[in-house]
């Protein structure tokens, strides 16, 4: 009880006394201790033991425990709370379909009302077993005996409990010394200061303490205002300091709120290539000729983002065309009343309402609803004629040095050459027989309205065997369907529209026809034909990747060189072949000229 | 007080007429609190000391690499469409199959009144608790924003204004495995608190004494005590039993409940609880064997325990193979294309080098436990479980990784590539295992001293009767 009173172990108190103890050394002697104390009439005995040894129960009247109807009933409990959680949540407050199934979907709610269960039921369990012991108990009258220490190592220990109606101190000392019993002792009160110590009553009460700051901080800011944004201590991108284009930024190292493209990629519609490359046409000599038609397509094909270098050039050039076309504008609406440009434009451009999106893809919105009418005038009128001259003149020029320089290059041209040549040349003849032809039928194929166009003469890719021969592959999945494997227009489907006298059926072109030749129809052109379609012919832009419409368009090159290639333009070392071949065909003709007249002969006799 | 066994320490042979005995040598009830407390408390050894410097540079390497990935994001890990479920999934499958072994050994074993698992159930339950404490790491920093995993529980939530959904497997698994975990963590300090006390009584040190004595609960060992723990330990066995089978079921729903080719399988619950139940085991050696031998507890844990082991590895190991030759037979009989293609693709498809990695160690490596010799060789089982380990690891990264690699859409596929982050997290979660395991080797009682002891005085009841 208290800290100067020497501990009394004495006998002659009784009030201290909880009962007595005595040790045995094994379980046997232990056992048959405990049926005679039990015999005895003791119901208050007890024996600590360091493991549950076999038998004692029955040798000391314990009664069997309710532990399993508390695990049952907290099992029961576990089932009921999940399925009614279940069925709560997801059949009637917040209710999913999930493969159509009923909202109270009993199956499906089996697996978490099983494990809840079982928690239940374990909890029930544990809990319920030092419960009943009543335990956690830290203050025992037990432990105050120095020896009883072993009763958790090797040593039995029976105790006849003080509270016994039969219990008498002296008489149960004499029955456990008969029982073979050593060191009887009597249980004294424990007699070590009750009161918890001062230092670990103040830590405790430091730590509540600290351990409410928090509390208390979160229920103040609950109940005062701020002005300041609240805290997040996981943003989750609820903050990403968002930033218009052009802005400033902080964020980035380069100040710009704008991410240049990651390297290696393409935005879309962004394609860092020339637009040449994608049109087939001159952006250069176009800006000259109709610069919003140049405008257009280079604001088509770039979209937004990149502004290429090649572009930079043309839009300077651009500026030229536009003030000329504004000054004039002005010059017509000068007696116009109005008093800031944009209302100044609207009445003017009301005819060309539809052309308005590409105002926004210039930069300044005014300019081109003015020019659009007088870009169709030169289209239709004046300059045709100045142009049209160098246009024609030009790919037959550029024709001529690109015919040589293969030829200089036997390596390259060799194998890009021959197929077409060997596959094609039966119909040698008839081609030839087209030839002279072909000079006379520009005019017609232009039509009423001439194109003046300035397309690239020449293919832009470096032509070898393998673009010939995925332009031949390319063709042969996309054009042949209609055009045939020959090109003489005369596909599968074509064959199939003739069978079914298909009326609205336009005939695709032969390719082979002079008005198709490079020197009247420019590689470029024919590039924007397959990219664009033509009369039936959809455009296959979509499709086909530009550079393989521009292989495709090498490959009708090639297609169209066969059928009009003298035997001196083949590479030397394949011309045997070719004559041997030629020979062996010319031979058959013969022999079956041959025979026929034969026959002729005969019938005829 | 003693036991004297004719045939030294080698129990594994049965003799007609007898039981081999599970505690050897000159043991007294004593000599067993004797050799399991001293384990606590005489200073570490070197070799505990440095294994336990190289476990704490592992798993602190993890809980980096955890600090990382939560500072970056999900972005760290090879998880890539189309396989979003890469390596962290495979380690929470890997780890919580070990973790069964140990409810294995003490609720079920127990059961069936197996005494042999008296001196091994400790160190199971303890290998349970570390391993789902590795498994439920995974799939915790996998949810992407980790710090909202507690919207997997079902509250009341002024954020969501929802409730979770019930008929998900992924929930069932949220269920399973924190019941799993809380469970096994009752079990095993319920069975602790005995030898916790033994502990409380022969401390010397105040602190000590203070620390074991509240941990103990005031535990006395009162009959009347004893006999409700032990209807308390019997009735946890009985629930943890069908626990066991129910978590790995309810982890391999997961998988079987999607539409992904390889995994749509009604094989799956028992093939997958047999998996666990073999590469726990496979686990509990590689544990064991070198365990034994540092702390001289070979009279404890003795060749005959691991004997049997090796037994239920082969067991298992011929269950798991017999899974593997059914799924093929399933894709063959079943006919559907897909199935049939992603059975042929685990074998010879670009991961065939793990599918054959797991087929050589867990269907053939067992074999050599046929041999007695083999089973009762320490080093032997030892490689042998470190084989299963292997193994295991990768039947699940097969099932995982190449199912999701190459399904429907062929346009969709393709190969998947860990990073460094999930090489280091992999290892660093063996790091975080052995931590707790050399901790608890140090701080708590190894080996159930009182079963042992309860075991003990069964055989000596035995030898006094035939004696007489």
């Amino acid at each position: 009880m208290s800290e100067t009173k020497p501990a009394p172990k004495t006998v002659a108190d009784g009030n201290t006394v909880h009962g007595v103890v005595a040790e045995f050394s094994d379980v046997d002697s232990l056992l048959a201790a405990c049926e005679r104390v039990r015999d005895a009439g003791y119901t208050k005995a007890d024996a600590f033991t360091p493991f549950p040894v076999h038998g004692i129960d029955k040798a000391l009247g314990i009664k069997p425990t309710v532990l399993p109807w508390i695990a049952l009933t907290a099992g029961a409990i576990g089932t009921c709370t999940a399925l009614t959680m279940q069925i709560w949540m997801n059949g009637i407050d917040y209710q999913y379909i999930i493969s159509g199934k009923p909202y109270i979907s009993l199956p499906a709610f089996i697996p978490v009302s099983f494990e809840l269960t079982i928690l239940f039921a374990s909890f029930g369990t544990f809990f319920g077993m030092w419960a009943l012991n009543g335990l956690p108990r830290f203050s025992n009258p037990m432990f105050t005996s120095p020896r009883f220490d072993r009763a958790t190592d090797d040593t039995f220990f029976l105790y006849l409990d003080a509270k016994d109606k039969r219990f008498n101190e002296e008489g149960a000392k004499a029955l456990l010394g008969d029982l073979g019993g050593a060191y009887i002792e009597p249980v004294v009160e424990d007699d070590s200061p009750k009161k918890i110590p001062s230092f670990l009553l103040i830590a405790i009460a430091v730590v509540i303490a600290f351990s409410m700051i928090p509390a208390l901080v979160v229920a103040r800011m609950r109940v005062t205002k701020s002005s300041s944004p609240r805290f997040h201590i996981f943003p989750d991108m609820d903050f990403s300091p968002a930033k218009d284009a052009q802005q400033i930024s902080t964020l980035f190292a380069d100040g710009r709120a704008m991410r240049p493209d990651v390297p290696g990629t393409v935005s879309r519609g962004g394609l860092d290539w020339d637009v040449d490359f994608q049109t087939g046409i001159d952006m250069e000599k176009l800006a000259q000729v109709d610069a919003p038609r140049a405008r257009q397509l280079v604001a088509m094909m770039q979209s937004d983002t990149e502004v290429v270098e090649a572009d930079g050039e043309v839009a300077g050039e651009e500026e030229a065309v536009k003030e000329v076309v504004e000054e004039t504008t002005e010059e017509v609406q000068a007696d116009e009343p109005s008093t800031d440009e944009p209302s100044a434009d609207e009445p003017a451009s009301e005819e060309p309402a539809a052309e308005e999106p590409e105002a926004e893809m210039t930069e300044e919105a005014e300019a081109p609803a003015e020019e659009e009418p007088a870009a169709e005038e030169t289209e239709s009128t004046e300059e045709t004629p100045a142009e049209e001259e160098p246009a024609a003149e030009e790919p037959a020029e550029e024709e001529m040095t690109a015919e040589e320089t293969p030829a200089e290059e036997p390596a390259a041209e060799g194998p890009s050459e021959e197929e077409p040549v060997a596959e094609a040349k039966t119909e040698e003849p008839e081609a030839e027989a087209s030839k002279p032809e072909a000079p006379t039928a520009l005019a017609p194929a232009s039509g009423p309205t001439v194109d003046t166009t300035p397309w690239l003469t020449d293919n832009p890719l470096a032509i070898d065997a393998a673009v010939l021969q995925r332009g031949q592959q390319q063709f042969n999945i996309y054009c042949s369907v209609c055009h045939g494997m020959n090109g003489r227009g005369n596909g599968l489907v074509n064959q199939r529209a003739q069978r079914i006298l298909a009326t609205t059926w336009t005939p695709p072109s032969n390719l082979h026809d002079a008005t198709l030749y490079q020197d009247v129809y420019p590689d470029g052109k024919l590039f924007g034909t397959i990219s664009n379609g033509v009369r039936k012919m959809p455009g296959y832009a979509a499709q086909i990747r530009a550079k393989d419409r521009w292989a495709i368009v090498s490959y009708v090159r090639a297609l169209q060189a066969s059928q009009n290639a003298s035997l001196e333009e083949v590479p030397a070392s394949q011309r045997e072949a070719i004559e041997k071949k030629q020979s062996e065909v010319k031979a058959e003709l013969e022999k079956a000229a041959a025979e026929e007249a034969a026959k002729a002969q005969k019938t005829a006799t | 007080m003693s036991l004297a066994v004719p045939n030294g320490l080698d129990n594994s042979v049965e003799r007609p007429g007898t039981r081999a005995p599970l505690v050897l040598g000159e043991s007294s009830y004593h000599s067993i609190t004797e050799a399991v407390c001293k384990i606590a408390e005489n200073p570490p050894s070197k070799l505990w000391v440095i294994s336990f410097l190289v476990a704490v540079h592992l798993a602190t390497m993890l809980g980096l690499c955890i600090a990382y990935l939560f500072y970056t994001g999900v972005g760290v890990w090879g998880n890539r469409n189309p396989v979003f479920w890469g390596w962290p999934i495979v380690n929470f499958v890997f780890w919580v199959g070990i973790g069964h072994a140990g409810t294995l050994i003490s609720a079920i074993l127990y059961l069936f009144r197996q005494e042999w698992r008296t001196s091994i159930n400790r160190t199971a339950e303890a290998m349970t608790i570390f391993a789902v404490v590795c498994a439920g790491t995974f799939p915790g920093i996998h949810v992407g924003r980790a710090w909202l995993a507690f919207w997997l529980a079902p509250y009341p939530s002024l954020n969501l204004w929802m409730w979770p959904q019930f008929r998900s497997p992924l929930l069932w698994d949220v269920f399973a495995v924190s019941t799993y975990a809380t469970v096994s963590l009752l079990f095993w300090y319920m069975g602790m608190v005995p030898d916790l006390a033994t502990f409380r009584d022969r401390s010397k040190n105040p602190f000590r004494r203070a620390v074991y004595g509240v941990l103990s609960l005031g535990w006395s060992g009162s009959s009347r005590h004893w006999m409700r723990y032990e209807k308390a330990y019997a009735l946890l066995a009985a629930f943890a039993a069908p626990l066991v089978l129910s978590v790995h079921t309810i982890v391999s729903f997961d998988f079987a409940v999607s539409q992904v080719p390889g995994w749509h399988t009604t094989i799956f619950p028992p093939y997958f609880v047999a998996g666990a139940i073999f590469s726990g085991f496979a686990m509990v050696i590689t544990l064991m064997v070198p365990a034994r031998a540092i702390f001289s507890i070979e009279k404890l844990i003795t060749i005959r325990h691991l004997e049997n082991m090796c037994k239920i590895i082969l067991t298992t190991g011929m269950i798991v193979g017999l899974a593997y030759g059914t799924e093929f037979f399933i894709a063959w009989y079943g006919q559907v294309t897909e199935e049939k293609f992603a059975f042929i693709n685990r074998a010879m498809g670009p991961y065939w080098w793990a599918y054959w990695t797991m087929i050589t160690c867990n269907v053939i490596s067992p074999n050599i436990f046929w041999w007695k010799k083999a089973r009762t060789t320490p080093w032997i089982m030892f490689v042998v479980s470190i084989f299963v380990n292997i193994g295991m690891w990768f039947e699940r990264f097969v099932i995982t990784v190449t199912s999701l690699s190459r399904d429907y859409l062929p346009s969709a596929w393709a190969y998947f590539e860990p990073t460094w982050v999930d090489w280091a997290m992999l290892i660093g979660s063996f790091g975080l295992f052995f931590t707790l395991f050399l901790l608890f080797c140090r701080l708590m009682p190894i080996v159930n001293m009182a079963e042992t002891k309860a075991t003990l005085a069964k055989e000596l009841h035995m030898a006094h009767k035939d004696g007489h």
